[in-house]
């Protein structure tokens, strides 16, 4: 129609379709709250702080209730030796050092954590059980017993929470290794049994300090960038 | 021989053995892996310590094998970690499993292993201390001064990933000072200090700590000095608040010991004593006599039941014209008629009337319409009379047996009680409840006047007590104006005039019921030989209403003769006497018989009414 008119429709067009790409290029490529306003009422910093305060706290109750239990019952009888390979956990494919963390994946990351948290359940429900089962039974064991327990199952939620709301298109995966160890927890035989206990409380032991430094490192990265 | 061949084999060895032995050489001893650590998590070092190395150059090396893996490794780094230490770098470094080593002393004589030791690099971690620590004082204009911090994590440690978390420690002291005070900071790398001695030389340390690990070494201290000119606000405010508080401690002191007593019984009011309950002191003084009544409630006083002791049979009343009103003692019977007898209303015994002479008024100059009674309390006259020991009332009891007697009747009357035994107690003690009671400035008030004192003192201080309730009195006065002024005694039954010389008769109290409410009966004529028959309702006629308070608060009484035997004033309070006068006396008459219950006054076998209750009814 008009000769004028048309080279300046056709770039303001271009124009227009240029600026549209580069701006979507600064869409971040994760949104932090896909699920919308609803499913986002506590930001997914205080989902991160709230979980690595309790593997924080869990761990140390770990470390604490490992320590109480070798001083009353194990100390200096070699009951370390027999903790090779004991854990139930050790069939996961978790990182062992820093670069190995780095390498991982967000995604995996996050559900390798849940999978030790969930495989934690039993041996935790059995501990309980059997602990306030015994003839003495340690109240400050008993006590660190429970309490771990507790804060494990919490923890565990807060991580479905993140998960849901980092990875909202993660299917429900309920694979995690199974312990198997409440026979020998039974055992009639003292020092058997009390192996049992050591094997048990060191894994755990283990397990939460590997939790607590793999959230703190996954905090830093989607939280803060990797610039904590 | 063969002897000689082994001696010589003896001897040989034995040779040997000193040889070996003067040359001091032997198997090296047992070493021991003493100490493992990882400053961050990627390295770990171990140490360990040589045993006796034998006198020869001995060789040592360390050998481990890990967790889940069954081949040997040797260390592979003897030399970073200095002498006797073995160094594992980044990757020889795994988190979360157990490093099984031993050491291997070797020298020429032998070798020797060390005990196996099983290492977690998880649990060995602890960090080098922070560096460059500076110290600096601030000392902005607006605000307080303090002491600056700032230091930087030790190298190695990557913090940023997350990898490695660090909290913070400092500690700090004067130059001389023996203790350091010590404050936590976090995972902070700066901290403030305010609170600061002027002029002194501090020492400044950090430490630094994993988040599940060992506490570092503290860094080398940092001194600073503090200028003297160090400002601290706070002591100067703290120094002022002190003095200020000293300085009203001393005028508080001051104050105390002046006053003393004064400020003690401020602050511990001494405890009141016991007061009569609904007791007003302050309506006394007022001359409220209603309120303090009203507030006394007139009808606590307990119903008397010892009153038989002191039993008089029956009161003469003397309607003479000097208007003496007499009682008769107790077991006197009086001559049947009315016997004149003066009682010096100064004198008060024998009398059991809450009025000293008589209830009722001696003076029967006028006939009168009125039936009724009343009760004239001693302490009440007319203001005019006050020279006068004539303290009744113009008026006097009517005659033919109408007189209102109190007659010592059967167990369930009420007599009025013999005042002889302790007239002037009972007097006093009634006098002194009355006036409680009534107030100082009631006119009607009180019912007796005090035993021994002068009828006229009595009545000139009822007269002091009146003058502050003119209007009462001028109420009364007109009351009694109303009815026929000059016949202010009511005659039961007939207007007998006053005056006329009838014969005094009795009235018996009939009954006293548990208000203490009088019905009264004419008592029968002992001439006449009927046996007094006082319980007889239905011949006899109860003085037991009030039909009205007259002149000077004499009490009409008028019988009733639809009262039954346990009429009591209040009973008969709608049913108008016969012949009585009607309007006004009437209505006082339901006020009256309204309260009288609440104007008994029994005390000490004395059964009074206190006119001064019917006063209510005025107003």
């Amino acid at each position: 129609m008009n000769i004028k008119g048309s080279p300046w429709k056709a770039g303001s067009l271009l124009l227009l379709l240029v600026s549209n790409l580069l701006l979507c290029q600064n869409v971040a490529p994760l949104p932090v709250c896909p699920g919308g306003a609803a499913r986002c009422q506590v930001t997914l910093r205080d989902l991160f702080d709230r979980a690595v305060v309790l593997s924080h706290y869990i761990h140390n109750l770990s470390s604490e209730m490992f320590s109480e239990f070798d001083k009353r019952y194990t100390h200096g009888r070699g009951f370390i030796t027999r903790t090779i390979n004991s854990c139930h956990t050790s069939s996961l494919p978790t990182p062992e050092d820093k670069e190995q963390a780095q390498q991982i994946n967000q995604k995996d990351f996050l559900s390798l954590i849940v999978s030790i948290l969930r495989s934690w359940n039993e041996p935790l429900y059995h501990l309980v059980t059997e602990v306030r089962g015994m003839q003495e039974t340690p109240e400050a064991i008993l006590s660190k017993a429970v309490e771990i327990e507790e804060q494990t199952k919490r923890l565990l939620e807060g991580m479905e929470l993140i998960v849901s709301q980092v990875h909202p298109e993660t299917k429900e995966n309920e694979i995690y290794p199974v312990w198997s160890g409440l026979p020998s927890l039974q055992m009639a035989d003292e020092e058997s049994r009390l192996s049992a206990y050591y094997n048990l409380l060191h894994c755990l032991r283990r397990d939460s300090h590997k939790i607590d430094n793999y959230l703190k490192l996954l905090k830093c990265r989607i939280i803060h960038n990797n610039n904590c | 021989m063969k002897e000689n061949v082994v001696s010589a084999t003896v001897f040989t060895l034995l040779l040997f053995l000193n040889t070996c032995l003067l040359n001091g050489q032997l198997p090296p001893g047992k070493p021991e892996i003493f100490k493992c650590r990882s400053p961050n998590k990627e390295t770990f070092t171990c140490w360990w310590r040589p045993g006796t190395d034998g006198g020869l150059p001995t060789n040592y090396s360390l050998t481990y094998h890990r967790e889940g893996e069954t081949l040997m490794h040797e260390c592979p780094d003897y030399i970073t970690g200095g002498p006797n230490s073995c160094h594992f770098g980044k990757q020889y470094t795994s988190m979360w499993r157990t490093y099984i080593m031993m050491v291997n002393a070797t020298n020429q004589m032998g070798s020797s292993f060390s005990d196996e030791l099983y290492v977690d690099v998880t649990y060995i971690v602890q960090p080098d201390p922070p560096l460059e620590l500076t110290v600096e004082v601030k000392q902005p204009e607006d605000r307080k001064p303090y002491l600056w911090m700032k230091w930087s994590p030790p190298t190695l440690i990557d913090l940023k990933t997350g990898w490695f978390t660090l909290m913070y420690e400092i500690r700090l002291k004067p130059e001389k000072a023996a203790e350091w005070e010590t404050h936590f900071a976090g995972q902070q790398t700066e901290f403030k200090i305010l609170s600061l001695h002027p002029g002194q030389k501090y020492l400044v340390q950090v430490r630094c700590k994993p988040d599940h690990g060992y506490w570092s070494a503290w860094s080398p201290a940092t001194f600073i000095q503090i200028p003297s000119d160090f400002i601290m606000n706070d002591t100067t405010v703290w120094i002022s608040v002190a003095v200020l508080s000293a300085v009203i401690c001393l005028i508080i002191v001051w104050a105390v010991a002046l006053k003393g007593y004064s400020m003690v019984t401020c602050i511990f009011p001494p405890v009141p004593g016991p007061k009569i309950k609904g007791f007003d002191a302050h309506l006394l003084e007022k001359g409220k006599s209603e309120e303090l009544l009203s507030a006394l409630g007139c009808q606590d006083f307990p119903p008397t039941s010892d009153y038989e002791d002191l039993l008089v049979e029956y009161l003469e009343v003397d309607d003479s014209e000097d208007q003496h009103l007499m009682s008769v003692h107790s077991k006197e019977h009086p001559s049947q008629g009315m016997k004149p007898t003066y009682l010096d209303p100064d004198t008060d015994s024998g009398r059991g009337s809450c009025d000293s002479p008589s209830l009722l008024s001696e003076k029967c100059e006028e006939p009168h319409a009125n039936p009724s009674t009343f009760y004239d309390p001693e302490v009440i006259e007319k203001p005019e009379n006050p020279e006068t020991t004539h303290t009744w009332d113009p008026q006097c009891i009517s005659m033919e047996g109408k007189i209102p007697y109190f007659h010592a009747g059967g167990s369930k009357c009420s007599t009025w009680p013999l005042i002889q035994h302790n007239p002037r107690s009972s007097y006093h003690n009634i006098t002194d409840v009355c006036e409680l009671a009534v107030g100082p400035a009631d006119a009607p008030a009180t019912l007796l006047d005090e035993a021994g004192k002068d009828a006229l003192k009595s009545s000139q201080t009822i007269k002091s007590r009146e003058e502050g309730k003119a209007a009462q009195q001028r109420e009364v006065e007109s009351f009694h104006s109303k009815t026929d002024q000059d016949t202010p005694w009511l005659l039961p039954q007939e207007k007998a005039p006053f005056g006329s010389a009838k014969p005094l008769d009795y009235v018996e109290i009939h009954k006293v019921n548990k208000d203490g409410a009088l019905s009264l009966l004419p008592k029968q004529r002992e001439n006449s030989g009927q046996p007094e028959k006082p319980r007889a309702p239905e011949n006899s006629k109860e003085y037991a209403k009030v039909s009205g308070v007259m002149d000077n608060n004499i009490l009409v009484l008028v019988p009733d003769p639809h009262a039954k035997n346990v009429a009591c004033f209040e009973e008969s309070a709608k049913e108008a006497p016969p012949s009585l006068e009607q309007n006004q006396a009437e209505k006082d008459l339901a006020n009256f018989t309204a309260t009288p219950s609440k104007c008994r006054i029994q005390l000490g076998g004395l059964d009074y009414l206190d006119p001064a209750c019917f006063t209510h009814s005025f107003h």
